[in-house]
């Protein structure tokens, strides 16, 4: 797996590289702006990149606009967006145009080697990786009608899992329980949600996160 | 009379405020100073005075004008002309009102004055001006005059001796002298008469340019009432100056712990994700790890420090701001004398206020003025906090170029305070500040 860093702090970026190389993941290039992060794109053809939000010159969503901008250029480029702040709406627009090969998590979760690793290895292999507080934020502004009362404490758990983007196995390692109760806990929910049910995790990821943005309070 | 409230004995602030030689000094050290300070308060009457015989020569003309209109009346012309004659003394009275703001407490203009003559006549602030007018046309006329011819004659007379001799015989003697100048002791004489109008303008000069100035501060100021709306604005726009203040600083408070201390945070626990991961698959270098993740734990407790001595000095909470400016004065690349005399404590927001505008003072100072010697004075009466930083640099600070001046202002003005910035080219460099705090 070919991986590009952008991130303009010099001491996560070095710490994000030495961590990865620690796992034998080849990091080919680091880069602290959106352009050098565009010609290392086109430089080094990678598989994944891990971009920063805020990067020069405004500290603002460059490296976002960045991200957008290297998958236009080289179409299939997963894209793990890191973060100091986890922004719900922003999510919800980073997302909008599709979760596959797409990751958006609080920097600190890097930390967390394995479940990054595995974040890592979701995205690249086409899948998706919502940090868990941006599905906390979802789960707690639904509206009270929304039907996610309905579910039991342990469907919850299961939902936000799978809002992340974790596939069944993933999800009954983290609960510790079978995967055929994950199964099983998966069709209840899909059934009380009245969702078509799927059990490819990527199409999951959009039809869950899509029926928590739809039933959100407004205003 | 002087408009401003006199400064107790000790306090060297800008005599040019009101034209008058507030300044007294606290110790030989100052002497020179003092009486250099001295020549210049002189100068500023004289230049006063001189600037209000310009604007009582227009309150003549306008009150000429006045008359001119009253008398043509009778014929009817004057009916067609009374509608310009509000508008000709609102004129003359807010360039008498700009002179004035310019040495002492700000006289707002009142814009343009109200249309045809019975408004006007029923406006308080018109009856004043007319008021005004009359009295500056006459004694403000003498004042000015006598003022300059008083100069004028002392020059004369003292400089008689060097040039009596090149006059011609038939023409003896100089204004106000009644003997004739036959030999060089008669010419001493003149000399002496000059030295003493000279004293007489020493003792009487500021006076006088306050007297001139007397009326125009009484009557052209706003009423009460016109007062409070004006008051009103002022509020207002300086309350949204305040908000914008506050939310510029949140935003600089935001910046400093995102890039600071977060970013550090984060990559503390990036460090020890991988040493925790080297530590259970016993790969080597996880001490190297833990050692680096300890640093950066210590660069973030220093710029979480940076950060909140930034939002709030905590020496400047526990000691006071006479203490906090003595910090800053140790530190500054300058050396700088700090004068505090300002008993009690101000609000919280006061006393930051000005610290940091010091602290920006300094700052620049050490970079820019070249200086050999700063001040900083502080002092507090009838509900004023008075700051004022000097030094002997080279001058030429200029508002518009360089945005900590334009920063520090804002940040005055949040507080309804004001700031006046003396630096000519060459020096010295006044930076002089008011902020309201209590009494």
């Amino acid at each position: 797996m070919r991986i590009v860093i952008a991130e303009d702090d010099p001491l996560l970026r070095e710490g994000v590289a030495l961590l990865l190389r620690a796992e034998s993941l080849d990091v080919v290039a680091t880069t602290d702006s959106p352009d050098t992060f565009l010609a290392a794109v086109d430089a080094h053809r990678p598989d994944v990149a891990i971009v920063d939000v805020r990067m020069p010159p405004t500290h603002t969503t460059e490296g976002i606009e960045a991200a957008v901008e290297a998958r236009r250029r080289r179409p299939g480029l997963a894209v793990l967006v890191l973060s100091a702040y986890v922004e719900q709406a922003f999510a919800t627009e980073l997302l909008a145009a599709g979760t596959d090969r797409l990751g958006y998590l609080l920097k600190e979760r890097v930390g967390r080697v394995g479940e990054f690793l595995d974040a890592l290895h979701r995205v690249a292999a086409g899948g998706t990786a919502i940090d868990p507080e941006v599905v906390a934020q979802l789960l707690t502004r639904t509206r009270s009608d929304s039907g996610l009362e309905r579910l039991t404490a342990r469907e919850r758990d299961v939902l936000a899992l799978m809002a992340e983007g974790l596939g069944n196995t993933a999800i009954s390692e983290r609960l510790f329980v079978s995967e055929g109760a994950v199964h099983k806990h998966i069709r209840s929910i899909f059934a009380k949600l009245d969702l078509a049910p799927t059990d490819r995790a990527d199409r999951r990821v959009t039809a869950v996160l899509r029926y928590l943005e739809e039933t959100q309070r407004r205003g | 009379m002087a408009a401003r409230q006199r400064k107790p004995a000790d306090t060297r602030r800008d005599d040019r405020q009101d034209g008058g030689q507030d300044d007294r000094h606290d110790g030989p050290r100052d002497g020179r100073r003092g009486v250099a300070a001295r020549a210049r308060g002189l100068f500023d009457a004289f230049e006063h005075l001189v600037g209000g015989l310009g604007t009582a020569l227009l309150a003549l003309a306008g009150l000429l004008w006045l008359v001119l209109v009253a008398l043509t009346c009778v014929i009817g012309l004057g009916l067609l002309l009374a509608p310009t004659v509000p508008r000709v003394v609102r004129s003359v009275a807010e360039r008498e009102r700009g002179r004035l703001s310019r040495w002492g407490p700000e006289i707002p203009d009142l814009g343009p004055a109200p249309a045809g003559v019975r408004a006007a006549l029923a406006d308080p602030a018109v009856r004043r001006e007319l008021c005004w007018l009359l009295v500056h046309a006459t004694l403000g006329l003498f004042l000015g005059l006598a003022a300059l011819t008083l100069v004028m004659d002392a020059v004369q007379d003292i400089t008689y001796p060097l040039w009596w001799r090149a006059l011609p015989v038939e023409d003896p003697a100089p204004t106000l002298v009644f003997w004739d100048v036959r030999d060089d002791a008669d010419a001493w004489a003149v000399a002496l008469l000059g030295v003493g109008l000279a004293v007489c303008f020493l003792v009487l000069g500021s006076g006088m340019a306050r007297l001139q100035a007397w009326p125009g501060r009484r009557l052209l100021a706003p009423t009460a009432d016109m007062d409070l709306s004006l008051r009103i604005a002022q509020l207002s726009a300086t309350r949204a100056a305040a908000l914008d203040a506050h939310a510029v600083e949140l935003r600089r408070i935001e910046r400093s712990l995102h890039d600071g201390a977060q970013n550090r945070l984060v990559a503390v626990t990036v460090l020890l994700g991988a040493a925790r991961r080297a530590l259970a698959q016993n790969r080597p270098g996880a001490d190297d790890m833990l050692e680096r993740a300890q640093e950066t734990a210590e660069q973030a407790l220093a710029e979480l420090r940076t950060v909140v001595r930034s939002i709030l000095p905590p020496v400047l909470a526990d000691r006071g701001l006479a203490d906090a400016l003595a910090g800053l004065a140790a530190n500054c690349g300058v050396p700088c004398r700090v004068d505090v005399d300002a008993p009690g404590r101000c609000a919280a927001s006061i006393e930051a206020t000005a610290y940091f505008v010091s602290a920006e003072a300094l700052t620049n100072i050490s970079r820019h003025s070249r200086a050999r010697h700063a001040t900083v004075t502080v002092r507090r009466e009838s509900g004023r906090l008075s700051l004022r930083i000097e030094d002997d640099g080279v001058g030429g600070a200029d508002e518009r170029h360089g945005s900590g001046l334009t920063g520090m202002r804002s940040r005055i003005e949040a507080h309804d305070g004001r700031l006046t910035l003396t630096s000519p080219p060459g020096g010295p460099t006044t930076l002089d500040v008011e902020l309201p705090c209590g009494s």
